[in-house]
């Protein structure tokens, strides 16, 4: 397992090496620096004040190739920080965006993890709730329902979320953020409840599927026969065989917690890093994107690996060569 | 499940059932506190006074960063005082077009208190305000590693480049320079010439040219004291804040919260001289007397606020909402003290151009107040149509397709009817507006626009060369929807003429990118006051500032001999009748070249609830907060009749749950049996 590991390891630095090469055709040959700081230093800002701050910032360099000195441009500046992980500052507010990770991690936290453990507690019971009831009404209520769930866009489900629960019904703030123990339950309550909801249809539908498949097998049968009650039955044989489809979708996604949820963090006003990224979008802080995409990739490659690994602890059957 | 587990999931219960209880933001405990609750649309840029630019950031900033001189509250057209300057100074000539400026600071001025200066000795925490921290200042603007975006603006100083110059060239060449303390970089650069302390509290300014506007500079926080031991301080290394999210001022309020990215908190300053020297009187430190007759009716001329000292508020909290929905709808549950009208909303709060009778009915109030802007619709003047190169033929299609837009049409449509029809680039409130000036090209004439085409050689629109309409493109910075219908109106009007103008949509970047190759031909654009002064307008049409040669704010690269001639004339000049008799001969020829079509002087709807008073609107940034006051008793009883929680919907999802799923189950196990 371990060479496997390796080798996967081994692709995906090559996959890396092919995102910043991506990167940064968009990045560095999209936009011209001087715009870049236009948007920095604002409108009103002359020629000169421009200049200065490209230079301030680095972006003065040949991009491509330097005859004097091959390792002074910009993309080998851009690999070199990317690869090392210093990334250097933002483009908007000059802060390192060390900082701004490292500030901005932790609220994405607080929404993203109680959202995926409820999130998943909450989908798996319900579809094995649904699937036991398999062809009564409940289970056709929770299909309907689940259908309906996932066609709604979730910035139906944001907006109407705050408009209801938050200025109707008045039950949680309709929006913000606050650290202090005291109000964090209170701020938390809503986008919890709303990313919750936004994203049980979609769930529910596929375990759903996958439960039904597995209750539909001889083992199921077997165990009714031998006396196993239902309950015992849906929870420790079903689910356990079920685990594979189910990883595959859930490994993926543990490490993109850490990114943060752009529309939940956006409109409610979670400082995390999704709103952050949204706000380098709107504020052309190139820095910034630069360094979300790049951690987005390898956060995917490494989930990717993480749920090859996972397979063999679910299924000892399952062998990485 | 034991007695234990239950108490704690009961516990757990009651805690989360506590916290649905309220939608409130904010700690109960602040309830009866006079804190003033506003929100920013984003988390500031940079807090440091010598960069900051920007509307959202001058909030903040001009609390914390008192400033030599301010504008009036009350008073219209905007007025000057003195703040920390004993008075406003007088221009005195050294000859040779040489201008000297003094500003003498008030004794006993003390900074805030903060750990930074340390620096200057074991245990301080504040120090007294000196004529050289306003020259640290002026030196940081033009330091080129702070990147100061008005750098420009104060190279009338003498000596001002080549301190910028020396600066840069001492940390290229000497080893170690860099490293200097900031204070000591700057003293050995040799500082700027025409920047003389002369004394502790006496600082003098020598300029190379005259420029009264300089004085307006002196009343934005670009120039406000600052002290070096908080530069060198926050230098971000060690766990330090940089300083841009740490300013150190001598205003009436300091930050005590900077989480910028949702929260930031101001506080009362009781180092500020209003607080230590309410003796003084100073204009700056008590609730204005005078007002106009306006001010009075509004109640911004209260008795009982009259030559108080100020500020009247404890604490100023300032939370980021990026999204308007929910900043609306918590401004309407009572969370924000005031607010912008947004679009969505529009047509419940405003009824006929005045508050709807529901929000009447909360008690709020509707301000309004004519922003000191201009938008507008520009055209390339070098381009070869539409331009100056046209001659004539390129005046008149100008001309007939000012006379196409139906600027009060525009304003209906898109502006809910907010706004004045721009007859020149000079908005209300400034020296040179004439209320009266109807410019005959700003008014809708279809028939008179076509005759003008027809003289210009395209008969009904055409173009003779290609025997079809005349083709333009009007260059948008935005490819949003919406963008595309706003402009489209525009194009739909000159459409009447026969004209076949197209919109080229592009992102912001492309279109600058445009904009710098000089390949456009109709832009739209507008331009927001940085001080209250014609100048600050009519330059944006002078030659010099042509954006495609020099990068100027002229983006319409118009380059009128006569028209260059006369703005010199006027610029420097007082407000007397000889810069009125220039300002309309300047509009004239605006009004005949047409290098623009004015669309609107933007108006600002702000919604105040009942328990904020003093607010007076302004388009320019000015230190409000220390003027307003809110009654804490009167917003938490609103607050709390306004959003008594609704409960009953939940136990009316639980039970009909209850009763959809339990059958199903009972029917179910009922089969297998």
């Amino acid at each position: 397992m371990l060479a496997y590991v390796i080798r996967r390891l081994a692709y995906g630095f090559v996959t890396v090496l092919g995102v910043l090469l991506l990167l940064f055709v968009l990045f560095f040959l999209y936009a011209t620096p001087v715009e870049m700081a236009r948007r920095a230093v604002g409108e009103k800002a002359p020629p000169e004040v421009l200049q200065q701050w490209v230079a301030n910032h680095g972006y003065d360099k040949p991009r491509l190739w330097n005859a004097e000195s091959p390792s002074d441009t910009l993309l080998f500046e851009h690999f070199r920080r990317m690869l090392t992980f210093d990334f250097g500052r933002s483009d908007a507010d000059d802060t390192p965006i060390v900082d701004h990770l490292r500030q901005r991690v932790g609220p994405s936290l607080v929404l993203t993890i109680p959202l995926f453990v409820i999130g998943l507690g909450v989908s798996i019971s319900a579809s094995l709730f649904v699937a036991y009831f398999r062809e009564t009404y409940i289970d056709r209520t929770g299909v309907v329902l689940a259908v309906l769930g996932m066609s709604i866009s979730i910035l139906l489900y944001i907006i109407g979320g705050q408009y209801l629960i938050g200025k109707l019904l008045r039950w949680f703030p309709i929006s913000g953020f606050d650290p202090a123990p005291a109000m964090i339950a209170r701020f938390m309550a809503l986008p919890l409840l709303i990313g919750l909801f936004s994203g049980l249809g979609e769930s529910v539908r596929f375990y759903r599927t996958v439960f039904i498949e597995e209750t539909s097998r001889d083992y199921v049968r077997t165990a009714r026969a031998k006396g196993c009650g239902d309950g015992r039955i849906m929870a420790r044989h079903v689910l356990r065989n079920a685990m594979i489809p189910i990883l595959t979708r859930v490994v993926v996604a543990i490490p993109f917690l850490f990114i943060g949820s752009l529309l939940l963090e956006s409109f409610f006003g979670i400082p995390g890093l999704g709103s952050m990224t949204v706000d380098a979008i709107h504020g052309n802080d190139f820095a910034v994107l630069r360094v979300m995409v790049f951690i987005g990739a390898l956060f995917f490659i490494l989930g990717q690996i993480a749920t090859d690994v996972s397979y063999t602890l679910a299924d000892p059957r399952v062998r990485l060569e | 499940m034991s007695p234990r587990r239950a108490s704690a999931a009961g516990a757990a219960a009651a805690l989360l059932s506590l916290a649905a209880c309220s939608n409130n933001p904010y700690p109960p405990a602040d309830d009866t506190l006079k804190v003033r609750y506003s929100a920013l649309p984003g988390p500031p840029k940079t807090l440091d006074p010598a960069v900051s630019y920007s509307a959202l950031e001058h909030k903040i900033t001009a609390n914390v960063y008192e400033t030599l001189l301010e504008y009036d509250y009350l008073k219209r057209p905007y007025t000057l005082m003195p703040g920390l300057a004993r008075s406003l100074p007088e221009p005195r000539s050294l000859g040779g077009g040489r201008v000297a400026y003094r500003f003498e600071l008030r004794e006993g001025l003390l900074f805030q208190d903060d750990e930074a200066f340390a620096l200057g000795g074991a245990g301080r925490t504040t120090r007294e305000v000196e004529a050289a921290d306003v020259a640290f200042e002026l030196m940081r603007i033009a330091d080129p590693q702070v990147t100061s975006p008005v750098g420009s603006t104060f190279a009338k100083i003498e000596g001002f480049r080549d301190f910028s110059a020396r600066l840069e060239e001492l940390r290229r060449q000497e080893e170690g320079f860099a490293d200097l303390r900031i204070d000591r970089q700057y003293e050995r650069a040799g500082g700027i010439a025409g920047l003389r302390v002369r004394g502790p509290h006496q600082l003098e300014l020598v300029l190379s040219e005259p420029y009264p506007q300089l004085l307006y500079w002196f009343a934005m926080p670009f120039t406000a004291p600052v002290p070096w031991e908080a530069v060198a301080y926050y230098d971000g290394q060690e766990g330090r804040d940089f300083f841009k999210d740490h300013p150190v001022g001598v205003g009436p309020f300091k930050i005590t919260e900077y989480e910028k990215h949702f929260r930031i908190v101001l506080e009362r300053n009781d180092n500020w001289y209003g607080i230590q020297h309410p003796e003084w009187r100073a204009p700056g430190a008590i609730y204005p007397s005078e007002g106009t007759p306006e001010d009075a009716a509004a109640g911004l001329l209260d008795p009982s606020y009259r030559g108080r000292p100020l500020p009247f508020l404890d604490r100023i909290e300032y939370r980021i909402e990026k999204e308007t929905i929910p900043y609306f709808n918590k401004f309407l549950q009572g969370y924000y003290d005031a607010s912008g009208i947004i679009r969505e909303s529009f047509d419940v709060v405003i009824h006929e151009g005045d508050l709807s009778p529901e929000m009447a009915a909360l008690g709020m109030r509707l301000e309004k107040a004519v922003d000191p802007d201009v938008h507008y619709l520009g055209f390339n003047m070098n381009d070869p149509v539409v331009g100056t190169p046209a001659g004539e033929k390129g005046r008149k299609l100008r001309q007939a397709m000012s006379l196409a837009v139906d600027v009060q049409e525009y304003k209906r449509i898109f502006t809910n009817g907010r706004g004045v029809p721009a007859q020149s680039p000079i908005p209300p409130g400034i020296f040179g507006y004439d209320p009266d000036y109807v410019n005959p090209f700003s008014q809708l004439d279809l028939e008179r626009g076509r005759e003008l085409l027809s003289e210009a050689g395209y008969e009904g629109g055409i173009d003779p060369t290609t025997g079809k309409p005349l083709h333009l493109t009007f260059d948008l910075g935005d490819p949003s929807t919406r963008a595309r219908l706003t402009y489209a109106f525009f194009v739909n009007a000159w459409r009447q003429l026969g004209l076949d103008v197209v919109l080229a949509a592009t992102t912001y970047n492309q279109f600058r990118d445009k904009v710098n190759r000089g390949a456009y031909q109709i832009f739209s654009w507008g331009w927001i006051a940085d001080y209250p002064d014609p100048e600050n307008f009519l330059f944006l049409l002078w030659g010099p500032m042509a954006e495609s040669e020099s990068g100027g704010p002229n983006t319409a690269n118009f380059n009128d001999p006569r028209y260059n001639e006369l703005f010199l004339a006027m610029k420097d000049r007082e407000n007397d009748a000889r810069r009125l008799e220039i300002i309309r001969e300047l509009l004239g020829i605006l009004e005949q070249e047409r290098p623009w079509i004015e669309l609107l002087h933007r108006e600002s709807y702000s919604l105040i609830q009942p328990w904020l008073r003093n607010v007076k609107p302004a388009g320019l940034s000015l230190p409000a907060s220390k003027y307003q006051d809110v009654d804490a008793g009167r917003r938490a009883a609103l607050r709390a009749r306004w959003n008594d929680p609704v409960v009953w919907p939940a136990y009316a999802l639980g039970v009909a749950a209850v009763a959809l799923v339990v059958p199903g189950i009972l029917t179910f196990l009922r089969e297998r049996q």
